[in-house]
């Protein structure tokens, strides 16, 4: 590099800087001004009074957001488990070079495609109670669907928006590992053959920590999309019945964009940057490190 | 290694069944686009029916009320894709190409907002919006899919700038070319590849958000996924147009991703892992 080119490296990331800053950072702050203000745009298009930290206490006594972060954790960790799990079996399946491997893996892909919004419309479609697909494949094997619908009640709600996150996404992992396995070495796998490795012990000691890198950070994407759901909750529960499918930002979105109740929303954003900046940092820490950069 | 034949049987059923599980629902609703409006909900299943587009001439011919929408969409995905490359290629190159002692710091940054729930900024941003008088715009819309794009366009953008070696670069600067020349004339050629598969992704994930258009467009600026939730509003939930007009969204991101084939992986995690 010559020298005058060294002096600029921050002047090519400043314009992402300065975008981001007041698309994201600026508006945050403005919200945390808010979260002390008494402020609904329902009856006031201005901020009134400040509140102290009244906001923060309204956010667990007026909306359900323990509810809502029970759900969400419950989303998170699940569907990242079945999805994971599930996931590695189908790479593990493409991986066997069986015939149609390779035009499967073409088209398996194709979920992960769709917009989360519209994968919402095909769900509904499938639930609804009265001839939706998967409604009556569930009633032909004898599964006891409730009489208001897979998404109608509380029992099953979470479960049925879980699983078209799980349609969505599970070829995701298949894909993505199954690039994992294909970039193992052909000698680690023949060294693990010599030494009497065979199905479960080759897989747990030399399949799995090969391509841990590669999981580690696949997991971590999906755990924060799952953590922020909020398409499919708005088109297939819209959070119910009650708070069964409540997520943390279905709630917010509820409370600050439906019933603008900007102050109460301020408070709540600012309790969920904690929540979230504490989860990404503890977790890219883990994924990024040793990362060559 | 061989394998004995019955396990042979068995993978291959389980191969067919995967396939069923996550390519079905798909034609399911291709299908439902292409019914009358009596049989979508006909117990059993009906596999086989007399195919129509009535759905498809009523949504985007005539009356064509979802056509507007389709515009609207391809005006904020492609305004997003545009208005992202300047902003996320000068960024990615030099995060690429110069020693900063702020690197991994700044890396961690744009992926952390990347991960980051978007109502949260959602909200101030909407009410921002409002008081400039800019909400229901296109630029409103096209601005904050800059919080998708450009992250996930400088993570993806530096690997496939990393992959362009240095040495190429500097041997044109010992041939009197100037740092700019090099990277015009040979590093962005080069990666002009990967600039394309960035651009094609970045236009996919507007495509599919539904969230910002959901809070910032009016009924001029709709996008089409908005389209096809009001149809839920209306009495009598008319499920042939909200499959058609579904279909219509899906298609691009399905054909893009064809595309892009060996591609997918590496963009799908932000060029941390290339496939």
């Amino acid at each position: 590099m010559t020298g005058s080119s060294k002096a600029r490296p921050f002047l090519w990331v400043l314009p992402s800087i300065l975008i981001l800053f007041g698309l994201i950072v600026y508006p945050l702050f403005f919200s945390l001004t808010n979260s002390f203000r008494l402020w609904n745009l329902q009856t006031s298009p201005i901020p009134l009074g400040f509140v102290g930290i009244g906001n923060y206490r309204q956010v667990f006594q007026t909306t359900p957001f323990s509810p809502a972060l029970i759900n969400t954790l419950i989303l998170a960790f699940g569907g990242v488990f079945i999805e994971f799990w599930f996931g590695m079996g189908v790479a593990l399946l493409l991986n066997s070079r069986i015939r149609g491997t390779g035009i499967s893996r073409a088209l398996l892909i194709m979920p992960t495609t769709i917009a989360p919004i519209v994968v919402g419309f095909l769900f509904r479609y499938m639930y609804y109670e009265r001839g939706g697909l998967i409604t009556w494949l569930l009633r032909t094997v004898g599964f006891p669907v409730p009489i208001q619908g897979m998404l109608g009640s509380s029992s099953t709600a979470l479960a049925a928006v879980a699983l078209a996150d799980i349609w969505q996404w599970t070829p995701f992992f298949a894909i993505v590992l199954y690039a994992g396995l294909l970039s193992i070495p052909e000698d680690v796998i023949e060294a693990g053959i010599v030494d009497g490795a065979s199905g479960i012990r080759m897989f747990l000691w030399i399949t799995l920590p090969s391509i841990s890198r590669t999981a580690i950070i696949v997991i971590m994407i999906r755990f924060m999309q799952l953590f922020n759901m909020i398409d499919l909750v708005l088109v297939l529960t819209h959070g119910g019945p009650g708070t069964a499918s409540r997520t943390l930002s279905f709630n917010l979105y509820q409370v600050g964009l439906v019933d603008y109740n900007i102050g109460v929303a301020a408070a709540m954003t600012w309790l969920m940057v904690i929540i979230v900046t504490l989860l990404i940092n503890g977790y890219a820490r883990v994924a990024f490190r040793n990362w060559e950069w | 290694m061989k394998r004995p034949a019955y396990q042979t049987v068995l993978l291959n059923i389980a191969l067919i069944a995967v396939m069923l599980f996550f390519i079905g629902p798909i034609v399911w609703f291709v299908e439902l686009s292409l019914r009358s409006p009596t049989s979508a909900f006909a117990s059993p299943p009906q596999l086989l029916f007399k195919p129509t587009l009535d759905a498809f001439r009523y949504t985007f011919v005539k009356p064509g009320t979802n056509a507007p929408q389709l515009v609207s969409s391809l005006v904020v995905a492609i305004g997003a894709t545009l208005l992202n490359l300047p902003f996320s290629m000068t960024a990615a190159y030099a995060l690429s190409r110069f020693r900063m002692r702020a690197k991994a710091g700044l890396m961690m940054w744009y992926i952390s907002l990347l991960m980051a729930p978007a109502v949260v900024y959602l909200i101030p941003y909407f009410i921002l919006m409002s008081r400039l008088r800019l909400r229901g715009t296109y630029m409103s819309m096209i601005l904050i899919s800059m919080t998708i794009t450009i992250p996930f366009s400088i993570w993806l953008l530096k690997s496939f700038f990393d992959d362009v070696p240095v040495d190429i670069e500097e041997a044109a600067q010992v041939d009197g070319a100037s740092f700019l020349q090099a990277m015009m004339k040979i590093t962005l050629p080069l990666s002009l590849p990967g600039v394309i598969v960035t651009s094609m992704f970045a236009f996919v994930f507007t495509w599919n958000n539904a969230l910002f258009p959901l809070v910032l467009s009016n009924q001029r600026t709709a996008t089409l996924p908005i389209g096809t939730l009001n149809y839920f509003a209306t009495t009598g939930v008319t499920w042939n147009y909200i499959a058609a007009t579904a279909v219509v969204t899906m298609l691009p991101p399905m054909i893009i991703f064809l595309v892009l084939g060996r591609h997918i992986v590496r963009g799908l995690t932000f060029g941390a892992v290339k496939g």
